[in-house]
């Protein structure tokens, strides 16, 4: 039972981390909260794997460990580092303060939703549940009020994150080929999106999303 | 689920094009080590274009062959199921095979005219060839899936095999429109994943083995068994996510920027081929869904979303003056019918919808390449400067106004047989005032195709421009898209009609057979007329007796 009390107390830092990534100051920085959180994620999947004995989920914490704590977050801190638009600031069209209640109050929501699941496997894990299913809808938050085109990348690990968490709560006993699939997928679209990111940055001077807008109607 | 019988195929037909696509674009790494002819980009142009023909022409056979395995043996399969094609995952690897050969054919020409004429240079012909491999290589994984997550990683994966392609020319617009269609549909997607691991997760839960909760053919065998909240929630997820992809309403703001961005065969691939395979997954959840709630929550979301589609891209079509985004809203608005068709459900409803996404996928692969070799001829894509081109390329004109009257719905065009299947199915079910509203909005699309006959294809020319057509390369495969369009308006072909019949088996989850004919049809021996009682269609679907006398 403790085990899966680690879990939930670990899910609830996940939330305060993916606060730092979405408000860093620049995509750089992000990128360092970013391995951080996964670090915290790869804890999580160690816990979860003593608390529900899966073998599969002491490998997926390998796998996470280097995809998401290192290879990811090192491709987007070598491409993104040397680009920088000071016009935008931190790109944020929030204050924080509104980002922040805005967090807690998706936080609440997926509270109520997770609390109507019925599935066995989810009952000692709902508070995690709930923080999995907030971390996505932060991560989409994240793309939607972000100006800055390199920060919308990190939303997108954001919604991937909280996906991984909701498939180790719910099907720890998940094939290790599942796992590898989807960290496989995310590491070419972060590769994908960096790509185009600083070639939209070497063409047009700038990370603005509010520039890009000249294809209309 | 029919038994699944062991094949090759599926692995052979992912390979080839996959194998084409790593050699093009890891090229400059070995170069050094090949023959002479690939020293450089400049000079092998012809012979990428030669390892591009084989590409095209293998998957077009490949797929030709896994199809007539499909139709005589049932569902084929591979390493340990993960791989399969059944009836309904037939009917869009037959798509990704025929219109990909034939976009692929048209972009020999196209891609020549770009590189003569300075729009791209030499190294991006063959990134353009490689992508397109890569490309057609993602959507066949897709269609060909059985593995739910290896489904979702493929329309993940179209997304960043085709990125690159849409933002080739490397201008402002064409990055712009690159870069709103990787992070909108990657975003969108996601929302697919966290569908497809709710269901997985709640399989995983259900079946002894959780190995068999990834496959897709499991799943629909235990959909009785699942948690109906979790399920509901995954297939609002699931439609979002791969919703996004197909161009749905609200989630299809990228693809008029990446349609009329993308060189024009491959708007072509993109609207007749992505858009359907993204659609097969929703497909896929559907029955999942169906399985575990029944009809009612799902047909609600697709017939709100298909109308919502309908009407909303054909009040955008109407007043669009750029002519590939006027036809990505055409696509959208194509698709939305597809969903409407899917809502309306029965037999009858389903097949007019697998029908209509055939024929949608062929006219408008040709219709947005008759728009390349207008772009090829004027040099833009806005309609107020494109005239006459009747005058100017007859055979060019010629197949605009072909494909302007197919698209608006007339006989003896294919989208008349399979609009007509829709109404129909539509009337048959009791949404007559959802059909109404349809063909509101369908009248619509009709006046703004009209317009582009009336003032684009028949209008006065402009004096300084030459006259005569492209050559035969841009020509020959928009005449053999056009000979499609025109042979399955006349009639559905006995072996498609049974494709189609097999595939709405595969997503009634029991046997179904609809007439799958044109109006005027014998279908054997027998019309929709017999199947009329008290001047009323009343099942749109014959029974195997009535179909045995």
């Amino acid at each position: 039972m403790n085990g899966f009390l680690i879990v939930n107390g670990l899910s609830g830092l996940l939330i305060v981390s993916s606060l730092l990534v979405t408000l860093a100051g620049n995509p750089a920085n992000s990128a360092r909260f970013y391995a951080l959180q996964s670090f915290i994620l790869v804890m999580l999947f160690v816990a979860l794997a003593g608390a529900t004995g899966s073998g599969e989920l002491y490998l997926w914490s390998f796998t996470a460990l280097l995809t998401k704590v290192i290879l990811v977050p090192a491709i987007m801190y070598r491409a993104f580092r040397r680009l920088s638009d000071p016009a935008i600031g931190t790109g944020a069209v929030m204050p924080t303060a509104l980002s922040i209640v805005g967090a807690a109050v998706a936080l609440i929501l997926c509270f109520v939703v997770a609390s109507k699941v019925t599935l066995p496997a989810a009952d000692a894990i709902k508070p995690a549940l709930a923080v999995s299913l907030a971390l996505f809808f932060i991560g989409l938050a994240c793309i939607v009020a972000q100006r800055n085109i390199l920060k919308q990348v990190f939303g997108y690990c954001l919604m991937e994150n909280g996906s991984h968490l909701t498939l180790a709560l719910l099907a720890p006993n998940a094939p290790e080929l599942v796992e590898i699939g989807i960290a496989t997928d995310a590491i070419f679209a972060v590769v994908v999106m960096a790509a185009l990111g600083s070639r939209i940055f070497d063409t047009l001077h700038t990370l603005d999303a509010r520039q890009l807008t000249s294809l209309k109607g | 689920m029919t038994a699944m019988v062991p094949s090759i195929l599926p692995p052979l037909l992912l390979i080839g094009p996959l194998a084409v696509a790593l050699f093009l674009l890891t090229l400059p790494w070995f170069r050094d080590s090949l023959p002479e002819a690939f020293a450089t980009d400049t000079g092998s142009v012809t012979l990428l274009e030669r390892i591009h023909l084989g590409s095209i022409g293998y998957v077009f056979l490949l797929s030709i062959a896994a199809l007539i395995q499909v139709l005589s043996n049932g569902a084929i399969s591979a390493f340990g199921d993960w791989l399969f094609v059944d009836a309904l995952g037939a009917v869009f690897m037959m798509l990704v095979g025929v219109v990909g050969l034939m976009t692929g054919l048209y972009s020999i020409a196209y891609i020549r005219h770009d590189l003569e004429s300075g729009a791209i240079d030499a190294g991006k012909v063959r990134i353009y060839y490689g992508f397109f491999s890569l490309f057609q290589f993602t959507m066949l994984l897709a269609v060909t899936a059985n593995n739910i997550i290896m489904m979702w990683a493929a329309i993940e994966a179209t997304t960043l095999g085709s990125a690159f392609l849409v933002g080739l020319y490397g201008q402002k617009s064409s990055l712009e429109a690159a870069w709103k269609y990787v992070i909108i549909c990657t975003v969108g997607v996601a929302f697919g994943l966290y569908g497809t691991v709710l269901v997985f997760s709640n399989a995983a839960d259900v079946l002894a083995d959780p190995h068999q909760a990834v496959l897709w053919t499991a799943l629909v065998g235990h959909a009785a068994e699942l948690d109906p909240m979790l399920v509901k929630l995954a297939f609002v997820f699931a439609l979002i996510g791969f919703g996004t992809k197909a161009g749905i309403f609200p989630m299809h703001a990228w693809l008029p920027d990446a349609h009329s961005e993308a060189p024009s065969p491959v708007s072509g691939l993109l609207s007749g081929v992505l858009l359907k395979c993204a659609l097969l997954i929703v497909i896929r959840f559907y029955v999942i869904t169906v399985g575990t709630v029944g009809t009612g929550f799902p047909q609600m979301l697709l017939l709100t979303l298909g109308l919502l589609s309908v009407g909303v891209s054909s009040l955008l079509f109407f007043v669009q003056q750029d002519l590939k985004r006027k036809l990505a809203y055409s696509s959208i608005e194509n698709v939305g019918l597809i969903v409407v068709a899917l809502g309306v459900g029965g037999p009858l409803g389903i097949a007019a919808a697998l029908l209509h996404a055939i024929n949608h996928s062929v006219t408008k692969a040709l219709f947005f390449c008759s728009a390349g070799n207008v772009l090829m001829k004027y040099g833009t894509r806005d309609l107020r400067a494109v005239k006459g081109v009747l005058r100017v390329a007859p055979a060019t004109g010629l197949l605009m106004m072909g494909c302007a009257l197919a698209l608006a719905g007339f006989p003896p065009f294919n989208i008349f047989v399979s609009e007509f299947m829709v109404f129909m199915a539509g009337l048959n079910e009791g949404y007559g005032w959802i059909m109404a509203l349809c063909a509101l909005f369908l009248c619509i699309t009709i006046a703004g195709l009209v317009k582009i006959v009336a003032d684009s294809v028949l209008g006065k020319s402009p004096e300084t421009m030459a006259k005569g057509d492209l050559g035969w390369k841009a020509l020959a495969p928009l005449g053999v898209l056009a000979v499609l369009v025109l042979t399955l308006g006349f009639a559905v072909p006995q072996p498609l009609s049974n494709l189609v019949q097999q595939a709405t088996t595969v997503v009634m989850n029991g046997d179904s057979r609809p007439v799958v004919a044109a109006p005027w049809q014998k279908y054997d021996g027998q019309t929709y007329d017999t199947v009329r009682a008290g001047g009323q269609l009343v099942t749109g679907s014959l029974s195997q007796t009535e179909i045995s006398k």
